[in-house]
């Protein structure tokens, strides 16, 4: 199918989808049967709702619908005085999850590569790690709040802790399957066993460790959401939780449209970044 | 003076334990190579040609017998600088590129950058490779990762060279063109080569000596002199009559061999 094509689908969908949910319930009453009760925008208010729900929580308009303009002050005032308007709480959560994936993959990478490169650390360790990876990492959340505190703390290591094992897991993986005549070839032209270390087994390994890091970044912003949900004072999944002590289903919205669009935004620059890193790859995974 | 001998090996063994079992792949095979020759091994698939090679390189203990290089017994736990290595497999680096590839060697000891690009350079110009310097291994063809596997290993002037098949993978036109390119190289530097392959025509083309191994176990069988004139033409080399002769001569001692090493 053509470009062209497959946008206009793309738009006809989304219209379609859009004009059900805002005025899908209308016909509820008359035709109950063709509507389901979950499209009651009690539970899951409506785009119109929901836009006006955006201007209101990111200080874009006043209460009484008008727009907050920049000489006025009035969007200063507006962003002064709650502590977790839209603008701040997508900051917070976003540094967090930056914060919980650099910490996450850093240490997941220098465990794999010391664990993969040495048969004495994995044959030790291996059934702590095993143990610990199946514990679920959601159940650890609480302990990690009441140990770290309501702050960014306890979010960063949420995030570490559901990125750890998974970048782990793979550059151990990668730290295993280095090719043996890379290293003998490094031998031979002279290498020391640092110098081999540094020069093949890093390299080859992180061609591992990049392909774990797209799902890396997702999974450190659903560890923060989780954290965040628990016990937090700021962040877009705090919003989520008072919209819903409120019954405000478009306040639920508008954080779920701003975390997809952060989820979106972030794998994508990873992507770009993993793509330009492994450029010396045959075929780097997917284009997109 | 008679040039003195670089590479010695005494009753070489090596025996591989194989799912409990031992397996004899190499048998008391003692060479001896003379400075500036160059030597091709030669035998079927499978008779310890690389097995032998590992061995002198150190990338394999022996299991019995002695390897001396200069006279002096090989310390198996740090490879002689002196010495050279070039694949049986492609193994440059694919996360470098082609000229990072080549110039490895020179960044391991420390030589500053500059004189790092002017040496790679001229490397690549000697390998045919202008222009694909900044290009990756995996971007390049068969015949040109090989070369550029060559001048990896060149780069830091090994007086020794051990060479394990490194023209098997590719075509025959692009193995007559290596010949050429090795043979400029090696009419220049004069290294001591010790040359391993199962193709005759090759080993013909561009050694001084062949020394034939016969089926597993890898034991020397023979010995012939190719005393071919130099510099040598890999193309026109193959139309005397000369290489025709001692072609068939070997072909038989050979194909006794080839016979054997099928059954097995
Ligand atoms: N690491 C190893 N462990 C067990 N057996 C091995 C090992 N390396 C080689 N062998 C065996 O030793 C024998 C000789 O192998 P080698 O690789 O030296 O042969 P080759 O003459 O180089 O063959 P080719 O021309 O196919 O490369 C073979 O039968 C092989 O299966
Ligand atoms: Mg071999």
């Amino acid at each position: 199918m053509s470009r062209a094509g497959i946008i206009a689908w793309q738009v006809l969908i989304s219209v379609t989808l859009a004009v059900v949910w805002e005025w899908g319930y209308d016909l509820h009453e008359r035709v109950p049967w063709l509507v389901p009760d979950l499209l009651d925008p009690y539970f899951v208010s409506k785009p119109s709702a929901i836009y006006d729900q955006f201007l209101h929580a990111s200080c874009l308009v006043d209460k009484r619908g008008t727009w907050n303009g920049w000489s006025s002050g009035e969007f200063s005032k507006c962003m002064a005085r709650s502590e977790n308007n839209l603008w701040v709480a997508t900051l917070v959560t976003l540094k967090n999850t930056l914060a919980g994936f650099a910490v996450g993959t850093s240490s997941g990478f220098v465990l794999g590569l010391a664990l993969g490169r040495s048969d004495r650390l994995t044959a030790i360790f291996q059934p702590f790690i095993v143990a610990a990876n199946s514990v679920p990492r959601i159940a650890l959340a609480p302990i990690i709040i009441l140990a770290f505190g309501l702050g960014n703390a306890s979010k960063i290591v949420t995030a570490w802790l559901v990125v750890v094992f998974l970048v782990f897991f793979n550059t151990f993986e990668g730290a295993r399957s280095v090719d043996r005549d890379h290293i003998s070839a490094a031998r031979l032209l002279g290498a020391s066993e640092w110098q081999i270390t540094r020069t093949v087994i890093i390299p080859s390994t992180m061609a591992w460790l990049f392909a774990s890091l797209t799902p890396a970044i997702s999974f450190a912003l659903i560890g923060v959401i989780l954290g965040e949900f628990i016990g937090a004072q700021q962040g877009i999944g705090r919003m989520i939780i008072e919209a819903e002590a409120r019954g405000e289903a478009a306040g639920m919205m508008v954080a779920v449209f701003v975390l997809m669009i952060v989820g979106v935004v972030l794998a994508g620059i990873v992507r770009r970044v993993q793509a330009y890193l492994l450029r010396w790859r045959p075929q780097t995974v997917g284009n997109l | 003076m008679t040039p003195s001998i670089r590479i010695e090996t005494r009753d070489l063994g090596k025996v591989f334990a194989i799912d409990g079992r031992d397996m004899r792949a190499v048998d008391g095979v003692s060479l001896s190579i003379r400075e500036g020759e160059f030597v091709a091994l030669l035998g079927p698939s499978g008779c310890g040609k690389s097995t032998i090679l590992n061995m002198i390189a150190t990338l394999l203990s022996t299991s019995s017998g002695e390897i001396l290089i200069d006279g002096k017994a090989i310390d198996p736990r740090r490879p002689d600088p002196k010495v050279g290595y070039v694949f049986q497999r492609d193994t440059l680096f694919p996360w470098r590129t082609v000229q990072a590839n080549i110039g490895y060697a020179l960044e391991l000891s420390g030589v500053p950058a500059a004189e790092r690009r002017e040496r790679t350079e001229t490397a690549l110009a000697q390998a045919g490779l202008q222009g694909f310097g900044h290009y990756y291994p995996a971007s390049l063809s068969g015949g040109m990762r090989q070369r550029a596997a060559l001048m990896r290993t060149l780069i830091v002037q090994p007086q020794i060279l051990l060479m394990d098949e490194p023209f098997g993978a590719l075509d025959t036109h692009t193995k007559l063109e290596m010949h050429r390119v090795l043979l400029n190289i090696w009419e220049r530097e004069k290294q001591t080569v010790l040359f391993v392959t199962h193709d005759l025509g090759e080993a013909l083309t561009l050694s001084d000596r062949i020394i034939l191994l016969s089926a597993r176990p890898g034991r020397v069988k023979d010995e012939f002199i190719v005393d071919f004139p130099r510099p040598r033409d890999a193309v026109t080399l193959r139309e005397t009559p000369a290489y025709g002769a001692l072609f068939s001569r070997i072909w038989h001692s050979l194909g006794e061999e080839f016979v054997k090493g099928a059954d097995t």
